[in-house]
């Protein structure tokens, strides 16, 4: 026992002092987010807000999305039951997934990085880093629960019972344990952090994947699955502890799990082989662009997978649209106009939001090659005949490529969804999705734009383009409840647009948008040709 | 003599910091220059400068009599650069990256890489983000030295490497310059300097503070003397030119200038010698001395 965990406590203390920051932010962020909607949801529930959700919340499509709910009739569906049932999975994915970066990051990340090699040099257990990353994800983890349980009681909202808060801080808190133990079983397995994390995400997103099935056929089966453990407590309605004792024994029995295959490998080891990866190149990657394809591959497939999925669950909400809109003021103000049908209405705001989403790409696109250039991983093809217009031209042409396609994917998710569930009684159909996609394209462009400006002149501010575009994102998804003045409003780009199918097509802002976008790329390249290459900055 | 890189004057601010301050020198055609200075003092500021990832304020500089910042891709068809640091992309394996490098840069040479690849002993096969700092640097080495370039830009190349791949890499670096081509190595093994470099030059501060051939340098500096003689030694310390002497019995060890080494010796000649070693001063030598003087 000695041998295995001497002075794990020093390290406990050591890890605590040197991550309170991130632990601060962590509760904060991941605590905020899970009990900071209260007000939005006592919103949502006033007039027939509860009945219409309800109904919405009934459709499988929707379910798969969030899970499920034991109240049966809409009359009992209460606040405190409508916020456990759209909330807690996600915050207990958050939770999650947090608590399996750290736990890998800690572990077999710093024995990949060489740290514990020279930790293990001194009078320290083999196990005893294990044991103190995991003791320190227990204790985030149980302050986190507590800081929810309390925001939650603190809101005072009179179908959120003290019992149900508490149980449903527990249930967040147990998801991160339940992140740790896979991530740390994970750890011992895999040959590397990377595939360690890769391949516990992994797990996590399978998981998901299987409840949404399982949910939808037969709740009974999701009883085996652990992420369902976090909202099958059904705080405020059934309040049931026993998933909790579940998640108990299942962490402890990972733990055990993990020590035991810790035991056995080498540091720097582990139980499956590395794979083998390809001995020369193939063709397609001998270029500029077959290597910025390669490199910014799996963030496009990412968001445009992301994509495909949010237009679909807004989508599937088209069939109910007319009795949850209607019996909710709020949403009706953000999403209705009159002299037009709700669908169209709909359709118009939530293509804008989307398109919005979709202007991350590029962006990320973009400032992916300042990232590149200042990890030094360009300065060798400068030394080539490769020209500074190949590299800024090639990213630019892949940043609108997955804009477009984007915008394709988030629209045909959208409407493909729509007009299924509307079945006869549709009134728009696929052309007008995307002509109201479509339509954005300008804005998407700017943002493009924006972002190779930053790259041509000053390329730490890539960054900041995110920050207006969150900004015009906020402005845009409410600006119609806060009735702005329109000068104001019109600061967000995407304001410019009318938006169809309500409005018609603009032509001339269409151009004139894309022409400044255009310009915005001409400058940001004659910037990208003249400047210093930043490296190692 | 050709002169296939040609500085004068090369200046280079960062903000308030003044990087280089007037940096001249050349490095004719069929040479190997030595670039050797402490960290800091600009050896990797002039070669990005060269390579045009980064633009002088004022000066002179051209490859191949082209200038480096407006025709550098004239210039960048006939070079190879290996960097100090070699970053790669985690996700492609060691062999991939070789083979991106050798086809942007053009001309590249299939056995030649596959030769390379065992000489280093790479497995091409493993992802970069598993390699070491060493076998990192083994990637660039064998992309630069897969192709045929005029002139070879080597900043620190060897660093991380183990003796024995230190050793291959001076063999095939040797390989191109009996094929006649220039080379401009940047390297604080001064050891592989002395062994590859025809000439010298060293910058201290951005500024250039001596160039020659290792001959010439030497002259300028002392030669490490051992010597037994019949008579009383002792008095070989009083002679002008000798440094540092220390004395055992009858055998005296000290340093000579070597611009005085005649009379030194003609002094030690009356004496009577009965022993005599003389070691001339290693480039680690006149690397102390210019940097700590």
């Amino acid at each position: 026992m000695k041998e295995k965990f001497a002075r794990w406590d020093i390290l406990f203390w050591q890890y605590l002092k040197r991550d309170w920051k991130k632990m601060i932010f962590w509760i904060l962020g991941v605590g905020l987010f899970s009990g900071g909607f209260v007000p939005a949801f006592e919103e949502i529930a006033k007039g027939q807000g509860l009945i219409g959700m309800f109904e919405t919340l009934q459709n499988p499509a929707m379910i798969s999305m969030v899970g499920p709910t034991p109240v049966e009739t809409a009359a009992d569906y209460t606040i405190g039951a409508m916020y456990a049932h759209e909330m807690l999975l996600f915050c207990g994915l958050f939770a999650m997934i947090m608590a399996v970066l750290h736990v890998i990051g800690h572990t077999r990340k710093e024995e990949d990085l060489g740290l514990t090699e020279l930790v293990r040099s001194f009078q320290i257990g083999r196990q005893a880093n294990s044991l103190a990353a995991m003791a320190e994800v227990v204790v985030i983890n149980v302050l986190l629960a507590l800081f929810i349980s309390g925001l939650l009681i603190v809101f005072n909202v009179d179908t959120f019972s003290v019992q149900g808060s508490l149980l449903f801080g527990a249930s967040v808190g147990m998801a991160g344990v339940i992140g740790a133990v896979i991530g740390l079983v994970m750890a011992q397995i895999m040959p590397a952090a990377s595939s360690a994390t890769g391949s516990a995400l992994g797990i996590v997103g399978l998981l998901y994947i299987i409840r949404a099935g399982t949910d939808v056929s037969n709740v009974d089966l999701s009883m085996f699955n652990p992420l369902s453990w976090t909202y099958l407590t059904y705080p405020f309605t059934e309040n049931n502890w026993l998933p909790i004792v579940f998640v108990l024994i299942f962490s402890i029995a990972m733990v055990v799990l993990a020590f035991t295959l810790e035991g056995g490998r080498d540091m720097g080891a582990g139980y499956l082989p590395e794979r083998e990866g390809r001995e020369s190149a193939k063709k397609s990657l001998l270029s500029v662009r077959g290597l910025f394809i390669k490199i910014n591959k799996g963030v496009i497939i990412g968001w445009l997978i992301g994509f495909v999925v949010m237009g679909a669950a807004y989508g599937s909400i088209y069939g109910d649209m007319q009795t949850f809109l209607e019996s909710n003021e709020m949403m009706k103000q953000m999403f209705a106009q009159s002299g037009f049908s709700i669908e169209e209405s709909f359709t118009g705001t939530i293509m804008m939001v989307m398109t919005g989403l979709v202007s991350i790409l590029p962006i990320a696109v973009v400032n992916k090659l300042f990232a590149e250039e200042s990890r030094l991983h360009l300065s060798q093809l400068h030394a080539t005949k490769v020209t500074r217009g190949q590299l800024y031209w090639t990213t630019i042409g892949l940043a609108v490529f997955a804009g477009l396609i984007g915008i394709l994917l988030a629209a045909g998710g959208l409407g493909g969804t729509a007009i299924s569930v509307l079945g006869d009684s549709a009134t728009i159909d696929m052309g007008d999705f995307f002509a109201a996609g479509y339509n954005f394209l300008p804005s998407v462009l700017f943002f493009t734009g924006l972002a190779t400006l930053a790259l041509g002149w000053a390329p730490k501010l890539g960054k900041i383009v995110y920050a207006y575009l969150g900004y015009s994102f906020i402005l845009n998804y409410f600006g119609g409840i806060l009735d702005l003045p329109d000068w104001f409003s019109k600061t967000a780009v995407q304001s410019w647009i009318p938006q169809m199918p309500m409005d018609s097509f603009d032509a001339p802002i269409f151009i004139t948008l894309t022409g400044i976008s255009i310009v915005l790329l001409i400058i940001g390249y004659f910037g990208y040709k003249r400047r210093d290459m930043v490296e190692g900055a | 003599m050709t002169e296939i890189v040609k500085l004068k004057g090369l200046q280079k601010k960062f903000g308030n910091f003044q990087a280089l301050r007037g940096v001249t020198f050349t490095v004719e055609a069929g040479e190997v220059v030595g670039f050797i200075g402490p960290n800091g003092a600009g050896k990797s500021t002039t070669i990005r400068t060269l390579l045009g990832i980064i633009k002088r304020d004022a000066g002179q500089a051209e490859i191949f009599g082209k200038d480096v910042w407006k025709e550098s891709l004239e210039i960048h068809k006939r070079i190879s650069y290996v960097p100090g640091d070699v970053a790669l992309w985690g996700s492609l394996t060691g062999g991939e990256i070789i083979d991106l490098f050798m086809k942007l840069h053009g001309g590249g040479d299939k056995q030649k890489r596959d030769y390379l690849i065992k000489r280093f002993e790479l497995d091409p096969k493993k992802k970069a983000k598993g390699y070491s700092k060493g076998n990192r640097q083994k990637v660039g080495l064998i992309a630069a030295l897969s192709v045929d370039s005029d002139l070879y830009i080597f900043d620190e190349p060897t660093s991380g490497l183990d003796p024995l791949m230190e050793a291959v890499f001076q063999e095939e670096v040797e390989k191109i310059k009996e094929a006649g081509k220039s080379i401009l190595l940047s390297s604080h093994i001064l050891s592989e300097v002395e062994r590859l470099a025809d000439r010298v030059v060293i910058i201290r501060q951005g500024e250039i503070i001596e160039t020659g051939t290792l001959d010439e340098l030497r002259h300028l500096t002392r030669s490490t003397i051992t010597l037994s003689t019949e008579g009383d030694v002792s008095s070989m310390e009083f002679v002008e030119g000798v440094h540092d002497f220390t004395q055992k019995d009858n055998q005296a060890t000290f340093s000579a200038d070597n611009q005085l080494i005649h009379d030194i010796l003609e002094e030690a000649i009356k004496l009577g010698i009965t022993k005599f070693e003389a070691v001339p001063p290693t480039l680690e030598d006149l690397f102390m001395r210019h940097y700590e003087g």
